[in-house]
This record gives C-alpha cells, structure tokens and sequence, in this order.
C-alpha cells in the first residue's frame, strides 16, 4: 500500500472534475488500497482519489474509530439530501483550517463498489458530512469555497506562510 | 477530511487537554480505576479516555470543578454515549469529594506517583539507583524552547540582544556554545531570520552532538542517521558549510525533511535513501573522516518532550532498538577512515543503549579507542563517569542524552 502525497490548496490541481471509472479493475482497486493507507496515514477520516492528483470519480472513507469501517464509493451519486448539519469542518489539502459548514444531516447514495457492483446507501451525521465534502472534491470543490472571499484569501496566506516555515515536527508545537 | 477538528480558538485548549493527559495517563488511570466499581467495557474505552481527560482537569490542571465536570459530561453525549453521562458525571463528583485521601493513596503507588510505566521504572532504578527518582521528575515536567544560533551569521550573544529588543527573554548556557534558551516558548515565526535560517529550534543536548563530533573544514563527514537534518544543519554550520557532507536516512519521507531543513539554512548536501548499517549499498569505499551516528532510540531521554513514548513503547522495544543499534555502530566502522572520529549518540538514559553499547563496542574492536571528555565537560553531567557522556533530562535544562566519541586507532604499516 502506497502513500500518496496529498496536494494541498490553492493547487490548481484540487480544481479539476474527475472524470467516471469505466470499468472497476485491479487497477483502480490498487487506487482504493492506497487511498485507504494515505488517508489513515493522515490521520483522516475522509479522502478523494482527486486530492492525490488522480482525477477519477472514486473516494473512500471511515469514520470508525479502530480503521474497522473502510468504505469505497466508485462513480457515487447523491440521490437525496435532507435535514441540516453544522459541523466545524477541516480538510487534509486545506491543513489546520477548520471552520463551520452547513451540510445536508441525512443524504441517499448509489455508487459502485470495490467489486464493480451497485450500491445504494444511507448516510447519517460525520459519516453523511464526510460524503458530501469527498463528492465535492471530485466536483473540483473545497470546503472552503462556502466561506467568504477574505475568510478563504487570509487561509490562502497563511498556508503558503507555514510552508515557507515548515519546520521539524517535534518542535513545531513545542511540549506544554 | 482529518479525523479531528478542534475549533481554532480552543487549539491551545485542546493541545493542553492531550499532553497534560497523556504525561500524567499512568496516573489518571489509576485515578479512575480507584474511582469505578469496575472497569469500563472495552467498547466504552473512549469513555475511559475522556473520563481520564476530565480527572485531569481536575487533578492536574486544576480547571475550575464545575467547568470541567459539566464539559466532560456534555462531551459524553458528543459521542454518542449519553447512557454513560450519569456514570461520568457520578465518578468525577466522588474524585471532588474524596480528594485529598485519593491523591494521598496515588502518592503512595510508584507507578501513579511517578507517571512512568512500571517496566521504565525498573530499568531506571536498576540503571541509575541514585538517580532514577530526578529522571523521572524531569520526565514529567515541561521542556524549554532551546534555540540554535547559526554562527556563521551571528553569535549567540548578539541574537540574545536582538530576541531581547523583539520582547523575549533568554539566556546563554555556559555548555552549549551555539545555544540559546527562551524563558517561554513563541511561535517560530516570531523568531527574527528563522525562515533565512539563521536560527533554528533544537534542544541544547542534541548541539552538543555537533559541538563533539567538531568537524574541521575540508573533511568527508557521514551523518548516518540524518532526519529531519537538525544535526546534519548544524555539522554545516560548525564549518561555514565546508565540508563534504554526505546525509543517510532509510525513509524517504523523513529524508525529505534533511532536504527542506538544509534548504531552509542555505546548505547543500548529498542526501540519500540508504540503510546506514549496510555500507555495500551506498558507499563509493572512500572513507570518512568523521561520522554522526545519532542511533533510533527509546527516547527515554526525550519523554518531557514526547510523552506519548510512555504509552507506546514496550520494554520488548528495548532489545530491537540495541539490536539496531549494534548493527548501525559495527556496519559503519569500516567506513571510517584512520585517525577518523565517529560520535555514538542517542536521546535515551537506558544503559542498554548506551554504556553498555559502547562497552560491547570497545570490547569487539581492538581498532577503537574512547575519547576522554575535554576538561571543560569532564565530570559535569550524569553521574559523571564514563563510558561516555550521559546527560540526565533537565539537567542544564537540557533534553536527557548519551554521546561517546570513538578514535579509530592508526594501524601501523611497515
């Protein structure tokens, strides 16, 4: 299982629309495996094949607390949404910015799975917030794009301001 | 998504919260099991792991009683547990009630009096019978901001002015000659010339590593365990960057740091993915002339720093970890030149990594001598007998650390 290096905003490339899998081979069940590990190696609970700069409709996603539950959703398609949901959102190509976003609570999916075959489901709370944030990024969409214009310019800087400061792990929060 | 999103006003909260909690885990787990008429079910053990981040608010933190039960019980129903809120709620008032006789009886148990797993307690009382107890006491408190002043663009005391006219407090250590120490620590973006590199963060007892090993201008220097480049920047440095430096680490990842660290400082060196205690793979049979070995270690030096190293490493870790390190100090040998000086570091105090590491070195080698320590460092630090140099954590307010520098010995040819 490889780790993927994950594209971080305002990389042009997170704005591009992944394009559907045709046909679910070895090769795109690879992809899933990869996504998998890169996204535990995070630690995240959520991931795009678009934010490893692979622009194929596919995402996985676990939101279990023991990586018991992963989940792959080839091609997916959100059939329903309802209810509303404020959850303080963050995103792994948008580093330690997490601000509040509205989502729909309850959503119905169809999708392919890792095997190719159909799949419909439902989705409630996290794991329906971290659905609808992982299609967006396959829309080319970043959570940020429901803030305002300053609340996204000033994130803007100051991601590009830590990589210039980037700095050894252990000492860039120093111990408490 | 990441898997946590604190909100970014309560960052210092939460950052609090986690390492307060897990510095003092071996204690708030005793603190709980003495609270529980029983366990909690291995399902709820999220549960147990916030109860313990309450009881830490009120045992070590001392956060206001009412604020800390009445968020611990609404963080119960956050996760979805509200059945258990009762019982939380329940645990914490008891500890409010019976206080003093509860932290009375933890004081009375050496694992919860000292915060240390029970297996790292016995392998320090058995290393260090006259010193464990202020092992383990530094182990638990907070570790300073040290500072590394790149001397080829100022001195130490200059840049004291300057963090002093920027508002920071900081003092010069009498030990560490590039070293500067922070009253408190800051953002490194506060630091003037950081991201130009003329000022980098590292512990005063990871310079003295460099400060040791004292390359001279000119000379092929290997460090073979390199990430993140800490040490390999300040080789750099000691030399106005004359030096043939060749960096080792066997992960690219961390490899990549070397890169960005050296970058960072304005340095060039030849960084390269390769097992450093397999020498046939890499070297180009040109020996060196010095050579940092700074060994993967417990960390036991370094827990007031990490204190997660408590949680996740396992005494079976211990053999692996000299296992490796044998293996890196007698692969590395042959590769250094007559004449040549090699440093044998780590960031532990267990005498299995390091004393007796170097005296099963000394023992195997007859092509080895042990450098005596200059006068100045002689008998300062440890319990200030050899092999080596130990430094305990906190002392000079310093990380705890081993370092030996070995000679390989001149053969004579006829």
């Amino acid at each position: 299982m490889a780790k993927l290096t994950i594209l971080e905003f305002p990389d042009p490339r997170l704005r591009r629309k992944a394009v559907a899998v045709e046909l679910v081979d070895d090769k795109i069940r690879t992809l899933i495996d990869d996504l998998l590990g890169t996204m535990y190696a995070a630690p995240g609970i959520g991931l795009a094949a678009t934010q490893v700069d692979v622009h194929l409709r596919v995402l996985v996603a676990d939101i279990s607390e023991d990586k018991l539950a992963p989940l792959a959703l080839i091609n997916p398609e959100i059939l329903s949404r309802d209810g509303v949901e404020i959850t303080e959102e963050g995103c792994l190509s948008v580093p330690g910015v997490y601000e509040k976003v509205e989502r729909a609570e309850h959503i119905t999916l169809r999708a392919l799975d890792r095997d190719g075959n159909n799949i419909e489901m439902e989705a409630n709370g996290l794991l329906a917030v971290c659905i609808q944030h992982e299609c967006d990024h396959l829309e080319g969409k970043l959570f940020v794009d429901y803030l305002s214009e300053l609340k996204r310019q000033r994130i803007r800087t100051r991601l590009q301001k830590a990589r210039r400061l980037d700095i050894d792990r252990p000492h860039k929060a120093p111990a408490i | 998504m990441p898997r946590f999103a604190p909100p970014v006003e309560q960052a210092a909260l939460y950052k609090a919260l986690v390492y307060h909690s897990v510095r003092w885990q071996p204690r708030l787990s005793r603190l709980a099991g003495l609270l529980l008429d029983r366990p909690l079910r291995a399902r709820d053990r999220v549960i147990d792991a916030l109860l313990q981040v309450g009881l830490c608010q009120l045992s070590i933190m001392h956060a206001a009683d009412h604020a800390a039960v009445s968020e611990t019980v609404n963080a119960v129903r956050d996760l979805g547990r509200p059945g258990l809120a009762g019982l939380v709620n329940g645990v914490l008032r008891k500890y409010l009630r019976a206080r003093d006789a509860l932290e009375a009886e933890l004081d009375r148990d050496p694992i919860a009096a000292s915060a240390h797993p029970g297996w790292m307690l016995e392998v320090l009382r058995g290393d260090w019978p006259e010193h464990w107890e202020n092992i383990v006491t530094s182990g638990n408190l907070q570790a300073p901001m040290w500072l590394r002043i790149n001397r080829t663009r100022t001195s130490s005391r200059e840049y004291l002015q300057e963090l002093s006219d920027h508002g920071h407090a900081a003092s010069l250590s009498a030990w560490v000659d590039d070293g500067v120490r922070l009253a408190e620590p800051c953002a490194v973006a506060e630091l003037p010339g950081f991201d130009r590199g003329r000022v980098s963060v590292q512990d005063g007892a990871a310079q003295l590593a460099g400060q040791l090993l004292a390359p001279v201008a000119g000379q092929r220097v290997l460090d073979a365990c390199a990430a993140p480049g800490g040490k390999t920047g300040h080789l750099l440095e000691l030399v106005g960057g004359d030096i043939d430096l060749l960096a080792l680490d066997r992960d690219p990842q961390r490899l990549r740091k070397v890169d960005e660290t050296l970058e960072r400082l304005g340095w060039t060196a030849r960084t390269l993915t390769a097992d450093a205690a397999n020498p046939g793979e890499w070297w180009d049979g040109k020996p060196f002339q010095r050579i940092l070995l700074d060994a993967p270690c417990s960390g036991s030096g370094v827990i007031r720093r990490h204190p997660d190293i408590k949680l996740l490493r396992r005494r079976s870790d211990i053999d692996d970890l000299a296992g490796r390190q044998r293996a890196l100090l007698d692969g590395l040998w042959p590769t250094l030149d007559q004449g040549g000086l090699m440093l044998y570091c780590c960031c532990s105090v267990f005498r299995q990594e390091n004393q007796q590491q170097v005296d099963r070195f000394m023992n195997s080698h007859s092509d080895a001598e042990l450098l005596p320590l200059s006068d100045r460092l002689r008998g300062r630090f440890g319990d200030g007998r050899g092999p080596g140099m130990q430094v305990f954590p906190g002392e000079e307010e310093m990380d705890g650390f081993f370092y030996a520098v070995l000679r390989k010995l001149r053969v004579a040819t006829d």
